[in-house]
C-alpha cells in the first residue's frame, strides 16, 4: 500500500479488535452483583480481530465473508455506533450509513418526521433538508406514504426511504449494509444508479454485500473478512476468488472422504502437517514456517493390497489451477505392500512457491491406475508466506551472467 | 462527547418536539393537556381541601402543596422518562453516530418545557387568589437553571444504568418516592429541618437534597416565602441554598461521567 499512500486517506482503521461479552445485554442488577462477587469470567466472542483497513478518498471498497466474518460490526464501527475493544479508527468527512437495513427510523414517527431527524443528526439545517426533502421522497417512490408512521411501511418501503435519505444528504463518505439484497429490480437498478453517480462525484463508497458480481464491477478493492480477520484487501476479482475457493473448500473439507472406485478396501484415516518442532499433526491448515513441510497420511487396508500408490495435488486458492502434483510411482517410491494401518510421510520444497494459499488433495490407488481406493480432495490448506519478491507463480532457479561485452 | 454542538440546534429542537409529541400522541387535546391538567390538579386538591379541611391551620397551604406538586413534577416527570431516554431510542443508537448527550438533554429539556407549560396555570391560580408575589421573581432564574442541570444529569444517570441493569425501573420507582418523602413538597421546610437529625450548626446539610433548595428558590420567586423559615433563620444561613444549587451541579457532572463510561458499550448491549 505503500505507494499510494500520498493519496487522501478516507476512513483509516487502526487495529481494530471487538470483543463482544455475551452476558451484557439486558442484565439484571443481580446477575451482574453475582458475576461480580462469583468472579465469573464473561463469555465473550471475538468478531474482529486486529483488523486495519485503509480507504482512500474517492474509492469504492467492497467488504465480502461469510456470515458472522464481522463485516457489519466493521462497518458499525466506522460508522461509530459501535466502539471498539481495541485499536482506533479515523474518517475524514461526513459519514452517513445505512446499518442492517435502516437509517434509524424511529416507528412512531412519520416518514417526513424522520427525514428531518436524520438530516439534523447528520448537521444539516432544516432548511436545507426542506429543500432536499421531495428528491428523498421521489426517489424512495413514497409520496403517498410520506405522513404516514413508519411503523406502517413494508420493509421495503423501510429500506427504500433508508437508502434515499442516507445518499441524499450528500456525505463524502457512504456506507452501506446489503442494501442490494432488498427491493425491487427496478430500485436496485436506480441504488446502483445513485451509487455510480455517487462515486463519480468523488466521494467515498464502503460497501458490504454478497452479490459477488456487482461488487467485481463496482469496487476498487475488496476487503475479504474471515472469521473477524482480514484474510484479504485489494484486486476485486482475485480477492472474490480466494473468498469462494476458501467457502468452496470448506465445504468439501465437510464431504471431503467420499470414496470412489473398490469401495472400503483401503482408505486414508487422516493427513496431516506435522509439526517440525513438536511432531505434533495438524489436520486443517497451517502457516508454512519451513520451506520443507512434512505431510503425514495415514491409511487403514482391510486386506492385503500389493504395491499401491500414494499421489498428492497442489492447487492454488485462488485460480484453482493445479500447481504440481505426483505420487510414489512416479518418485520411484515403491511401496511393497500394505495391511492394516500404516502411514507415510511426504516432504516437499515448497521454496520455489509464491506467496499465497495452496490446497493439498491426495490419493490412494493401485499401481495400474484402474482401482482407486481413496481420495482426500482439498483437505489441507498451505499457507506460504515470507518470500523474497518475485513475479508469477513459481520461482525457476535462474543464473545470470554477463553483461556480455559489445559483439563486433 | 461535546464536538459539532454548533451543528445540533435543530437535531435539539427536533427531538424536544418529538418527546412532547409522543407524550400527548394520539390524544385530540395534544399540548392542551400541559395546561389542564395541573389546572385539573389545582381544582382537585381545592375541592378536596375544602371537604376535608387539611389545612393544619395554615394560612395559604393550598397554594404552597399546589406549587410544591407542580415543581416536584418536573423532576419526578424527567426521572420517569430518563428510564427510556436511550433504550427507547435503541434503533437510532444503534445505526446513526451522534453525541449520545443529546438523548438525556432533550429528554429533560421536554421535560422542561412541558414544566413551564404547567407554569402559567399554577401562576394564573396564585394570581387569583391572592397568594402570588412575584417582587423576587429574579429567584425564578436560578432554580429553574438549577432544577434543569438536576434533571439532565438524573436522565444521563438513569438512563445510562437502565442500559445495562433493567432493574432500574423498579428501584427508580422506590427511590423517588422516598425522595419525595425526603423534600417539603407537602410539608414545610421548618419541620424538614427540625427533623433533620444533627445538631443545630450542622442543620444547613438539609439542603445536601438538592430540591429542597430549588423549592425554597420557587417559592421565594413565586410565594415571596422566606429561603430559610423564620425559626430557623439564626442557625440556618440563607446561602445554604446555594448549597443545593452545588448539588445540582455535582449531578450534573455525575450524569455526564456516567454517560461517557457507559458511551463506549451502548452499541454492544442495544
Amino acid at each position: 500500500m505503500s505507494e499510494k499512500d500520498d493519496r487522501t486517506v478516507a476512513i483509516e482503521v487502526d487495529h481494530v479488535t471487538k470483543r463482544f461479552r455475551l452476558s451484557d445485554a439486558g442484565r439484571s442488577l443481580k446477575a451482574a452483583v453475582l458475576d461480580r462477587v462469583m468472579r465469573r469470567r464473561a463469555h465473550e466472542f471475538t468478531a474482529l480481530d486486529d483488523v486495519s483497513l485503509r480507504v482512500y478518498k474517492g474509492e469504492t471498497v467492497g467488504i465480502v465473508g461469510a456470515n458472522g466474518a464481522g463485516k457489519s460490526t466493521l462497518l458499525s464501527i466506522i460508522a461509530r455506533t459501535l466502539t471498539p475493544t481495541s485499536g482506533s479508527v479515523r474518517t475524514h468527512g461526513t459519514v452517513s450509513s445505512l446499518l442492517e437495513l435502516g437509517a434509524g427510523f424511529h416507528p412512531d414517527l412519520t416518514g417526513r418526521e424522520n427525514v428531518m431527524l436524520y438530516g439534523s443528526i447528520m448537521g444539516i439545517k432544516a432548511s436545507e433538508m426542506r429543500r432536499k426533502f421531495d428528491e428523498i421522497v421521489a426517489f424512495a417512490g413514497l409520496e403517498s406514504f410520506i405522513d404516514q408512521p413508519v411503523r406502517f411501511y413494508s420493509s421495503g418501503m423501510y429500506v427504500r426511504l433508508g437508502f434515499s435519505v442516507a445518499v441524499q444528504v450528500n456525505p463524502d463518505i457512504l456506507l452501506v449494509d446489503e442494501v442490494l439484497a432488498v427491493g425491487d429490480a427496478d430500485f436496485q437498478r436506480r441504488c446502483m444508479d445513485k451509487m455510480d453517480e455517487f462515486r463519480n462525484s468523488g466521494k467515498t463508497l464502503l460497501l458490504i454485500t454478497h452479490d459477488l458480481n456487482t461488487i467485481r464491477r463496482i469496487a476498487n478493492r475488496i476487503a475479504y473478512l474471515s472469521h473477524g480477520r482480514l484474510a484479504g484487501l485489494g484486486d476485486p476479482t482475485l480477492v472474490t476468488d480466494r473468498y469462494m475457493s476458501d467457502s468452496v473448500m470448506k465445504e468439501s473439507m465437510v464431504v471431503d472422504d467420499h470414496e470412489w472406485g473398490e469401495q472400503s478396501a483401503a482408505h486414508f484415516t487422516s493427513a496431516a502437517f506435522v509439526d517440525p518442532k513438536t511432531g505434533e499433526e495438524k489436520t486443517k491448515s497451517a502457516d508454512c514456517p519451513t520451506d520443507d513441510p512434512v505431510f503425514r497420511l495415514r491409511w487403514h487396508a482391510d486386506r492385503r493390497i500389493e504395491r499401491p500408490v500414494v499421489g498428492f495435488a497442489i492447487d492454488d486458492s485462488i485460480s484453482g489451477r493445479r500447481i504440481f502434483g505426483g505420487n510414489t510411482q512416479i518418485s520411484g517410491h515403491e511401496i511393497p505392500f500394505i495391511e492394516g494401518d500404516g502411514s507415510i510421510d511426504l516432504k516437499i520444497d515448497t521454496s520455489t512457491l509464491q506467496v499465497g494459499e495452496y490446497i493439498f488433495s491426495f490419493s490412494l490407488h493401485s499401481w495400474d491406475h484402474k482401482t482407486n481406493y481413496h481420495r482426500l480432495e482439498h483437505t489441507l490448506l498451505l499457507r506460504v508466506q515470507n518470500r523474497k519478491w518475485f513475479d508469477g507463480l513459481v520461482s525457476l532457479p535462474v543464473s545470470w551472467s554477463g553483461p556480455n561485452p559489445p559483439e563486433t | 462527547m461535546l464536538e459539532d454542538w454548533n451543528k445540533r440546534g435543530d437535531l435539539v429542537r427536533i427531538l424536544v418536539a418529538r418527546n412532547l409529541k409522543i407524550r400527548y400522541k394520539g390524544s385530540a387535546l395534544g399540548f392542551f393537556w400541559s395546561l389542564l391538567t395541573p389546572a385539573l390538579t389545582i381544582l382537585m386538591y381545592a375541592i378536596f381541601a375544602h371537604i376535608l379541611k387539611f389545612n393544619n391551620g395554615q394560612p395559604r397551604y393550598l397554594e404552597y402543596l399546589v406549587g410544591g406538586i407542580i415543581i416536584w413534577g418536573f423532576t419526578a416527570g424527567a426521572m420517569n422518562d430518563a428510564l427510556f431516554c436511550i433504550v427507547g431510542n435503541a434503533n437510532l443508537v444503534k445505526k446513526v453516530y451522534f453525541p449520545r448527550l443529546i438523548l438525556p438533554l432533550t429528554t429533560a429539556l421536554a421535560s422542561g418545557v412541558n414544566f413551564l407549560l404547567t407554569f402559567v396555570p399554577l401562576v394564573l391560580y396564585l394570581a387569583l387568589d391572592g397568594g402570588l408575589d412575584l417582587s423576587r421573581g429574579y429567584w425564578l432564574v436560578p432554580a429553574f437553571v438549577f432544577q434543569l442541570a438536576l434533571c439532565t444529569g438524573i436522565c444521563c444517570f438513569i438512563g445510562t444504568a437502565n442500559v445495562f441493569f433493567r432493574d432500574a425501573q423498579h428501584i427508580v420507582g422506590v427511590g423517588q418516592l422516598a425522595w419525595f418523602f425526603l423534600t417539603p413538597v407537602f410539608y414545610y421546610p421548618e419541620m424538614q429541618i427540625a427533623a433533620f437529625p444533627a445538631p443545630d450548626p450542622l442543620k444547613f446539610l438539609v439542603f445536601l437534597n438538592p430540591m429542597t433548595g430549588v423549592l425554597a428558590m420557587y417559592r421565594r420567586g413565586l410565594m415571596g416565602l422566606e429561603l430559610i423559615p423564620r425559626e430557623w433563620a439564626a442557625a440556618v444561613p440563607a446561602s445554604s441554598v446555594w448549597l443545593s444549587g452545588l448539588v445540582c451541579l455535582a449531578a450534573l457532572a455525575a450524569g455526564l461521567a456516567a454517560l461517557n463510561a457507559g458511551n463506549r458499550k451502548f452499541g454492544d448491549v442495544l
